[in-house]
Parts: structure tokens; C-alpha cells; sequence
């Protein structure tokens, strides 16, 4: 899609001023270096920005937001009349601790359609240095704009021209895991008004499911020590933002243990939508691991626990024979119909 | 008229009713623990309801300019719960598992007024049921659930039914009978609630 406007804004630390500072505008001319720099975030956007969003209605409950209110207002005029009013309310939920930022806006358009990227370039220090013929000169820089691998935010929204589109978009925030609720929440709960298209609770249920089947499912011991060892350590991404794809890679499973997880996922696109995950759900689904031996014996204890109240060891290591013992109060016994 | 018909139709066919019967099987699996529920349901809009609502006329002019991305209840579902106070619980379930552009909690304006209740939601479609099936209309990327009580559910279904099948507007007569009936539910609803909770308070 062409990009046709780029307007840019300053955009002060200003939460909970009463009165906004004056935010400057300007449009950005489309040629030099810095267009061709742009262009590639508006083109990269869709491939760069990996979280699914949607706006959130009103307090009212009403099908009305007043950050889409101003991106379909900004879509459809691309003014920098009203390209400021989105930077202004950028500048009132941004704190000292975000600091002072550069802001986007562009916006492209291809028949019915419309796109709208906006991105976020935190300021920084920074040292200009230049290699003269006998000499290096130095420089210092005091307000340096960067597309910050620890600090980017942006988003991006495509769709038709219409009011009645454009309440889903993506979202990268390079912040989003960090601790403490405003940095976390600043980019897309607070500015966007959205939300995560996919709940937490959503998320971490299709994650936990896909755990248990996968184990059902799988016959490959290797696969099934993996998946246990994730279960137990996955309180360790309370709160943060993951995918099915990013939970696997980060507890190192197998191409094969990966695959017995795609497998039992209802579609491939499931695999990378992130979500934040919630301990208190994954455990609503894996409360329970059980081990069956082949002596008969079943092993079963809280998920999260099962290493510390079974200790195992090898006994013969060619036969792949193990021993497991544990220690405390009988509480209780139960004799069931089934093998559960 | 016949190009939104048409357009339509399609959509119904090769999209809302995949979607539907996807979504009441989602939807199954994600309140199947829920303690009092008599039934989950999903359905496409039908094409002469869908035209009915696209023609619907406010302050003499058309409700909707672009209907098929303007009606955001191609797709209806439904939860009936047994009790009234059910029906919290059941919503906060939902706006746990899925994300809300609307959510309404539908009651007659005045006191002395008996008539359509109960909490509505606007959601978008959960990936779970949409991936994997294209559709680029906006009005394809939402369903409306209600979360209704067995009384309001059975009073919703008839006055729905007898307003689709009536050509006049009714008489007074008959809308006091409507309001009649309505009362009656909400008097039903009130007592079970009430006798539902004393039970409980007495098995505890």
C-alpha cells in the first residue's frame, strides 16, 4: 500500500497535567534518508508488530472508543490538526520514567483501503562521531531518536474506509514485559485504549490444553519429560506476554516435542498469537502430573510440585528402570472405577 | 437491494454458517464446567431477517448506510442459564475468555414497564474459530451473545416470533398482553432466584 502522509510530533512526559504542553507538528516531505527510513517501518509494519489487539468499548459500555475515534479521523483526513490531537493524547498518559519520545503517524491508502501506522522513538544520549582524513571528531548529542530495541513502540491498522472498521490492529512494545504496571500498560492500554485480542485467560487455557493433549498424545518419552519439565517451571512466565511458539522455544523443546504440540493446536495460526500468561488458569487446566510405571504403580501429585514430593533416581540406566521415592502422612486413599 | 441479497446470501453461506456451528462448539467447550446451564446456541443470521434489520428505518431515513459491515449480529449465540443471578456470573466468564466492543445489560426504561431484558455482548470472533476461514468483512468479525435466563429466553423467542410474523403494528390490546406475559416471566424469574438462593443458604 502507498505511504501517502507522514506527520511527526514531539511528544512531552505530561500524565496527569492539567494542561497539555503545546505539541509541535510537522509533516515529513516524502524524499531523503529519513522517508526511505520510515517507509520500511510503514512496509515492515504487519511483520514487525506481532501482538493482536482490539480496542476496548467505553466505560458505558458502548461500541466507542476515543483513540479509534481520532485514528478514523485521522485516516480519513490525514491532517496534522488531527494527527496533534493523537499526540497530545500520547503526551497525556506518558510519565517521566517513558520520557520524551518522537511520534509517527503514517498513513497510506490503496482504493477502499486504508493503513495507519503509528510508532513511537524513544529519545535518547547519544555520541556523533566522524572519520576525517587525519582525525576522528567527536560529538555529543543530547536528544537522539531512536528505533530503540529495548524502548519501540508502534501499531499498525488496516481496513476499509469506513466507521464501522478498524477495532483490530497489532502492536509491537519492545516495554511490554518489563515490571510495573504503567511501563507495561503505557503503549497499548493506556494510549491505545485496547486491549489483547486474545484474553489471558483465553490464551493460557489454549496453551495448558495443547500441553495436556500433547502428552496424552505423544508416545516419545523424550517428549513427555519435556512437556512435564515446562508444566512444572511455567509459573516462572507469570504475567508476561508469550506465544504457544514462544513457550515452547523458551523451555527448549525438541523439534519433536514442538511438533507434538502443533499437532494437537485446531490451526497453525494459533501457535503465534501472544497473550499474557495467567498462572491461576494454566493451573485450572494442569492442576495434576501423573506418572504410570510399569510395575503398575501411578504416581500423581500438584503439577508444580510433583519434583519436590517424588524424588526420582536411575536404577538401571539400559533398562531405563527408575526408582521414586517420597515421604509423608497418609491423608486420604481413593479407590476409583477408571484409570484417570 | 438484490447486490446486498446477494451478497449476503454468500456470506451466509460460505462464512456465517461454518462460523456459527464452529463457535457454539467453542463456546461449549469453554462453559462446560458451568454449574446451571440449560443450553448454548449459535446461529447465522437468516437472509430475510438480515434484510429486515438492513431496511430498518430511524428518524425516516436507513438505520444503516453499509448493513453487511454495520450488523454486528451476522452471528448470535446464546447462553440460557436457570437463574437471574446466574447471569453475572456466566458474564463475567465471558468478558474473561473473550474481548467485549459492546456490553449491555438490556432493561425497560420505566419501572412499570415488563419487556426485553437481559446482558448483551458484542465479541469478536475468538481466533480459535475463525482461523484458517477468510472473510473480510467487518460484520463477519464480531458475534453478538446474549446471556438470557430460561424465562427471558422463552418470553425473548415469542415476541420475537410473533413481531416477525405480524404485518400491522399491534393493537393496544395486544401489547398489554405482551407486557402481560413479560411481567410474568420477570415475576417467575424473581421467585426462583429467590427460592434457588434460600436453598442454597440452607444447604450450606
Amino acid at each position: 500500500m502507498e505511504l501517502k502522509t507522514i506527520h511527526c510530533f514531539l511528544a512531552q512526559p505530561s500524565k496527569g497535567e492539567e494542561t497539555q504542553p503545546t505539541i509541535g507538528g510537522a509533516a515529513v516531505p516524502k524524499k531523503g534518508p529519513l522517508f526511505t527510513m520510515l517507509k520500511g517501518v510503514f512496509d515492515k509494519a504487519e511483520s514487525e508488530c506481532r501482538i493482536d489487539i482490539s480496542f476496548n468499548h467505553n466505560a458505558n459500555g458502548e461500541q466507542q472508543n476515543d483513540c479509534r475515534d481520532l485514528l478514523i479521523a485521522y485516516i480519513t483526513s490525514h491532517k496534522v490538526a488531527v494527527g496533534r490531537s493523537i499526540g497530545v493524547r500520547l503526551q497525556s498518559v506518558t510519565t517521566q520514567k517513558s520520557g520524551l519520545g518522537l511520534f509517527f503517524l503514517m498513513a497510506g491508502s490503496e482504493g477502499q483501503r486504508a493503513k495507519l501506522v503509528l510508532s513511537r522513538f524513544p529519545a535518547d544520549q547519544g555520541i556523533l562521531a566522524e572519520q576525517k582524513r587525519n582525525s576522528l571528531s567527536v560529538e555529543f548529542l543530547e536528544k537522539v531518536f531512536m528505533k530503540s530495541a529495548t524502548a519501540y513502540k508502534s501499531a499498525v491498522y488496516e481496513g476499509r474506509i469506513t466507521p464501522s472498521d478498524f477495532w483490530t490492529g497489532r502492536a509491537v512494545d519492545k516495554q511490554i514485559n518489563l515490571p510495573g504496571d504503567h511501563v507495561a500498560n503505557y503503549w497499548i492500554r493506556d494510549f491505545l485504549a485496547s486491549d489483547f485480542t486474545t484474553t489471558p485467560a483465553a490464551g493460557t487455557k489454549r496453551l495448558a490444553v495443547a500441553l495436556r493433549a500433547a502428552m496424552s498424545l505423544t508416545s516419545d518419552s523424550e517428549a513427555k519429560a519435556q512437556l512435564a519439565a515446562a508444566v512444572t517451571l511455567a509459573s516462572s512466565v507469570a504475567g508476561t506476554v508469550t506465544s504457544v511458539n514462544d513457550f515452547c522455544t523458551r523451555f527448549g523443546f525438541s523439534p519433536e516435542t514442538f511438533e507434538a504440540v502443533r499437532k494437537v493446536m485446531k490451526h497453525e495460526n494459533l501457535m503465534a498469537e501472544h497473550f499474557q500468561f495467567d498462572v491461576a488458569e494454566f493451573i485450572r487446566h494442569i492442576a495434576f502430573r501423573s506418572i504410570e510405571l510399569s510395575n503398575g504403580g501411578i504416581l500423581t501429585a500438584d503439577a508444580s510440585k510433583f519434583s519436590d514430593v517424588f524424588r526420582q533416581e536411575s536404577v538401571n540406566d539400559a533398562e531405563k528402570t527408575v526408582r521414586f521415592t517420597t515421604e509423608g502422612k497418609i491423608v486420604d486413599q481413593r479407590l476409583r472405577k477408571v484409570k484417570v | 437491494m438484490s447486490s446486498l441479497i446477494d451478497a449476503y446470501y454468500k456470506r451466509h453461506e460460505t462464512f456465517l454458517q461454518i462460523i456459527a456451528e464452529k463457535l457454539e462448539f467453542h463456546l461449549k467447550e469453554c462453559f462446560s464446567s458451568s454449574p446451571r446451564i440449560d443450553r448454548i446456541c449459535a446461529r447465522a443470521k437468516s437472509v430475510d431477517r438480515f434484510l429486515q434489520k438492513a431496511l430498518k428505518q430511524e428518524d425516516g431515513k436507513r438505520k444503516y448506510s453499509d448493513p453487511l459491515n454495520q450488523i454486528y449480529d451476522q452471528i448470535g449465540a446464546r447462553i440460557v442459564t436457570f437463574y437471574a443471578s446466574d447471569v453475572p456470573i456466566i458474564a463475567a466468564e465471558v468478558r474473561k475468555y473473550f474481548h467485549p466492543v459492546e456490553n449491555q445489560v438490556l432493561v425497560p426504561e420505566s419501572e412499570n414497564e415488563f419487556g426485553y431484558v437481559g446482558e448483551h455482548f458484542v465479541l469478536l470472533l475468538p481466533t480459535d474459530v475463525i482461523a484458517g476461514i477468510a472473510d473480510n468483512g467487518e460484520g463477519g468479525r464480531f458475534f453478538e451473545l446474549q446471556i438470557k435466563t430460561l424465562f427471558q429466553h422463552a418470553w425473548a423467542e415469542a415476541e420475537h416470533d410473533l413481531g416477525y410474523k405480524t404485518t400491522a403494528p399491534l393493537t393496544s390490546l395486544q401489547k398489554r398482553k405482551m407486557a402481560f406475559t413479560a411481567a410474568q416471566a420477570w415475576g417467575a424469574d424473581q421467585i426462583f432466584d429467590e427460592l434457588f438462593r434460600e436453598i442454597q443458604t440452607t444447604k450450606s
